[in-house]
């Protein structure tokens, strides 16, 4: 072990939480990413986390970006790490183009939608940031300090830092932001996410660099709220309309922004972070948006008139994949497709009717058809590898005859003939109509008879949560205990329930999660949680999809984000 | 008062002889044997496979994306299933079979005759004929508001009315084979109608109304036979409309409900994974465009043949 840059005493100093992980690092008990999180989590600066990770001995060296590049002639088979940047090789300058739909635009809090979310991060930041690793940092904060109760959680600003207005970055931004979310009237997606707050009387300022959240119930996850995609901070003046008035801290400044067609954004100059050569960041000067449907992004990006398209579908990643000229990053996620069932209408009222279902995935091909075999098999709970609390558990198998022996156990209970006919409704966007079809198959011989129900993506979303057997697709979380309360307890019920599953022991284990900071006792908890989904929970979930990242080789320092973000502040290209 | 007694074996000789008559027609015309050669080509394809097929159509029995081979002779798609198997079965939906929705009465889950381009047209051809034999035989109000409910339908683009009753009633066999009706009963009036104006001036309509044979049977039994010569080669046409509006809600991925093979969903599924297996589109395209053609060939050359004949 190399000398720790602190004491123990230092560490306790932060949080005393902090030399207890620390040695459990040592102990090889969590990963250093695990340990880079935890730390940050209770405060600690996030470079001050990393080096002490680094003088570590124990704990497995995972705190790398985590994302792979493929080879470009080996077929996306091999691997290697993202080479890390020198100094001297950094060049600025130059234009980065990418392919991606650019929709109406008003109010960032209201974003619906990734796309607009990249545009919006160009000009506006984050209170903290998940990067591609999955971890959380402060961006605009320089540190966050939680009680020992998780109740409050005090926020410190960074200094200095300006609006490209030239005005300050200080607590009256972060105080109006949250009123902003927190108002009915704005329609924000983040209310219902911060709903452990009361009101803005939850937010109190402290002085100009520091605020202070009052939570009504324990909540560990409020970092990675905080980076939520509708979440960037607005100027205190800030009118409603990001397009006309885009104000913000970020690197960029926004050139022109024409829906459904382009978005063009400069170079900032005095723009708060250095880059590595001691220069204010960013490296380009200029980015540009084109909006194209995806075939001709694709066909854009193979004859060079774009740099990147964004969020590749698997398709697409298999056109791109060889393509000399570009380099194609995976990373996996929480991202998934879910197959759920609503258990307050029959059959699905019957555990056995939904284990059987769930028995009926034969996950690894579901994988293989649906997504080129890229991604993690899982098995029916809705948290994922890449989350910290993930306990590991076995593939559950595909076993029709299984299924079989429990429809045929209700079918006589019920005094009904197999096979037993239901419809399963999806929409036609991602890969859901390849799950859907082979899951048609699979679940034959077991007995159900499935009838296929496939409208295009608006269709369906404007039913998602009323039909009684879908695949619904749930984007990524950093933590489980972010997902989980959105979908899966009586309080989401009428929101983002689709199942209308409850069950008192899971949101007693899940609140229990929530307000547990020492992440080995929360992945004790995890694992009762998905031992109750597999056992009788909602949902079956075959994989958890790998995102691509694919751009042009020339730009370096790119990194494939699980939410398809695009961080584009200390992107250079190597002309 | 012989010839009134002729026994039932002249006249089913006769009956014979104009049938024989008719086909002769046909193959009298180069252009019409060509065209029905194309279409009972895939009539045969899609029979043989309701007992047959190479391989399971609608089961992933196979590496995805392989192109043609000595196994899959026309390579498999995304989702490794014989392009062979399910374009041959595809047929079945077009031209043999509709599937009826479970909750329908009686034949619930069943299937019946008849594609759902035939009994599209089937459906049009119904309607458009009631609507424009009343417009045209009856004129006045009744012409006046058929025309302008028609004419208000007609301004529709064609996409957008399949797109609000698909909207409207979901997805399944008989709401496409409802769509087809829909929009293809207005021309289908139009020209009936056109044609309900010439015949009613003629002299055995005036025989009929001095007999005082009611408006239903002068239209039905006097009016509609002598028309079906223009009307049956406007059929063969729509068969054909019918049949790329099939492939095109299927293309947009709100035609017929997946796995069952449908034509144009075969081409959409391949369009999603164009850029790295070109052979899929190629296949269930072809098979669009040659059954399109095929019908129209022989439409064309039926027209020409009665035209010839008639004068």
């Amino acid at each position: 072990m190399k000398k720790l840059p602190v004491t123990p005493k230092e560490m306790e100093a932060i949080h005393p939480y902090i030399p207890e992980a620390f040695s459990k690092l040592e102990q090889g008990k969590i990963s250093r990413r695990e340990f880079l999180r935890l730390a940050t989590l209770l405060g600690m600066h996030a470079g001050l986390a990393t080096v002490i990770a680094a003088c570590s001995s124990g704990g497995s060296n995972s705190s790398n970006n985590g994302n792979t590049v493929s080879n470009d002639n080996t077929s996306g088979q091999t691997t290697e790490t993202t080479a890390p940047t020198t100094t001297s090789r950094i060049k600025r300058g130059g234009t980065w183009t990418c392919s991606m739909q650019l929709q109406l635009l008003d109010h960032p809090a209201r974003l619906s939608w990734v796309e607009g979310a990249n545009i919006v991060r160009q000009v506006c930041e984050y209170l903290t940031e998940t990067g591609s690793d999955n971890i959380t940092r402060p961006l605009l904060l320089d540190r966050w300090a939680a009680s020992d109760d998780l109740l409050t959680w005090d926020l410190f600003l960074k200094r200095g830092i300006k609006f490209n207005n030239g005005d300050e970055f200080q607590a009256d931004d972060v105080l109006f932001t949250f009123g902003e979310w927190l108002n009915e009237d704005i329609g924000s997606s983040m209310l219902g996410l911060l709903s452990y707050l009361d009101g803005t009387q939850s937010v109190e300022k402290i002085d100009d660099y520091q605020v202070r959240l009052h939570l009504n119930s324990p909540q560990v996850a409020v970092p990675e709220n905080l980076f939520h995609y509708p979440a960037v901070i607005l100027h205190r003046n800030f009118e409603g309309d990001i397009v006309r008035q885009p104000v913000g801290t970020g690197p960029f400044l926004l050139q022109e922004y024409a829906e459904a067609e382009r978005a063009v954004f400069v170079r900032r100059e005095d723009y708060w972070q250095n880059g590595e050569d001691g220069s204010p960041l960013p490296y380009l000067n200029q980015l540009i948006f084109v909006s194209t449907d995806k075939d001709a992004g694709v066909a854009a990006l193979q004859s060079g008139q774009v740099d990147s398209l964004y969020d590749p579908r698997p398709g697409d990643w298999q056109a791109l994949k060889d393509n000399p000229n570009l380099a194609v990053r995976s990373v996996g996620t929480a991202q998934s497709l879910i197959l759920r069932m609503r258990v307050d209408l029959e059959p699905w009222n019957d555990n056995r009717v939904r284990t059987a279902l769930k028995m009926c995935q034969d996950r690894a091909r579901i994988l293989q058809l649906a997504y080129f075999g890229e991604g993690d098999l899982s098995i029916d709970a809705h948290v994922a590898p890449i989350q910290p609390e993930y306990a590991e558990k076995p593939i559950p198998p595909y076993n029709p005859d299984g299924a079989r022996a429990l429809l045929e156990e209700y079918a006589a209970e019920k005094g009904i003939s197999l096979p037993l006919r239901v419809t399963l409704a999806t929409k036609n966007d991602q890969n859901e109509p390849e799950i859907a079809q082979t899951l048609k198959q699979l679940a034959e011989p077991a007995g159900f008879d499935i009838t296929l129900d496939i409208t295009e993506p608006n269709g369906y979303w404007a039913r998602w949560t009323e039909v009684d057997l879908g695949i619904t697709s749930w984007t990524h979380r950093p933590v489980a205990v972010m997902l989980l309360p959105l979908a899966y307890t009586r309080e989401a019920i009428g929101n983002w329930n689709e199942t209308r599953w409850v069950d008192d022991e899971f949101e007693a284990k899940l609140r229990q999660a929530q307000g547990t900071l020492d992440i080995e006792a929360r992945r004790a908890i995890m694992s009762d949680i998905e031992d109750i989904m597999q056992e009788r929970g909602p949902i079956g979930n075959s994989f958890w999809k790998s995102v691509w990242n694919i751009t042009h080789r020339r730009f370096q320092n790119v990194q494939a984000h699980p939410t398809a973000y695009y961080l584009m502040a200390d992107v250079w290209e190597d002309a | 008062m012989a010839a009134a007694t002729s026994s039932p074996r002249t006249e089913q000789l006769s009956r014979l002889q104009r049938w024989g008559k008719t086909v002769r027609i046909i193959f009298e015309s180069r252009v019409a044997t060509v065209g029905l050669m194309m279409v009972l080509f895939w009539f045969l394809l899609g029979f043989i496979s309701l007992v047959w097929t190479p391989y399971r159509p609608n089961f992933s029995d196979f590496e995805q994306n392989l192109r043609p081979n000595s196994t899959n002779w026309l390579g498999t798609d995304h989702l490794g299933r014989d392009i062979l198997s399910r374009l041959m079965a595809g047929t079945q939906v077009i031209l043999l079979k509709t599937r009826l929705p479970g909750d329908f009465p009686i034949l619930g889950g069943k299937a019946i005759p008849g594609g759902v381009a035939l009994w599209g047209v089937f459906g049009s051809l119904t309607l458009g004929s009631v609507l424009g034999l009343n417009a045209g035989y009856r004129s006045g109000w009744w012409d006046q508001i058929i025309m302008q409910l028609l004419d208000a339908l007609i301004a529709f683009p064609q996409i957008v009315l399949y797109l609000v009753v698909i909207a409207a009633l979901g997805q399944g066999d008989l709401v496409v084979i409802l769509a087809i009706t829909v929009t293809g009963a207005p021309g289908v009036a139009r020209l009936v109608r056109s044609l309900t104006l010439d015949i009613k001036t003629r002299d055995y309509i005036r025989a009929a109304e001095t007999r005082g044979e009611s408006v239903w049977f002068i239209m039905f039994r006097e009016i509609l036979p002598n028309i079906r010569g223009p009307l049956l080669v406007d059929s063969m046409l729509r068969v054909g409309y019918a049949i790329f509006a099939i492939g095109t809600l299927g293309f947009l991925g709100i035609g017929l409900p997946p796995p069952d093979p449908d034509w144009g969903n075969m081409v959409n599924d391949a369009r999603r994974n164009i850029f790295f297996n070109q052979w899929a589109v190629i296949p269930p395209s072809l098979a669009i465009a040659t059954l399109v053609i095929g019908l129209n060939l022989f439409a064309d050359g039926l027209r020409e043949e009665i035209n010839r004949y008639q004068k």
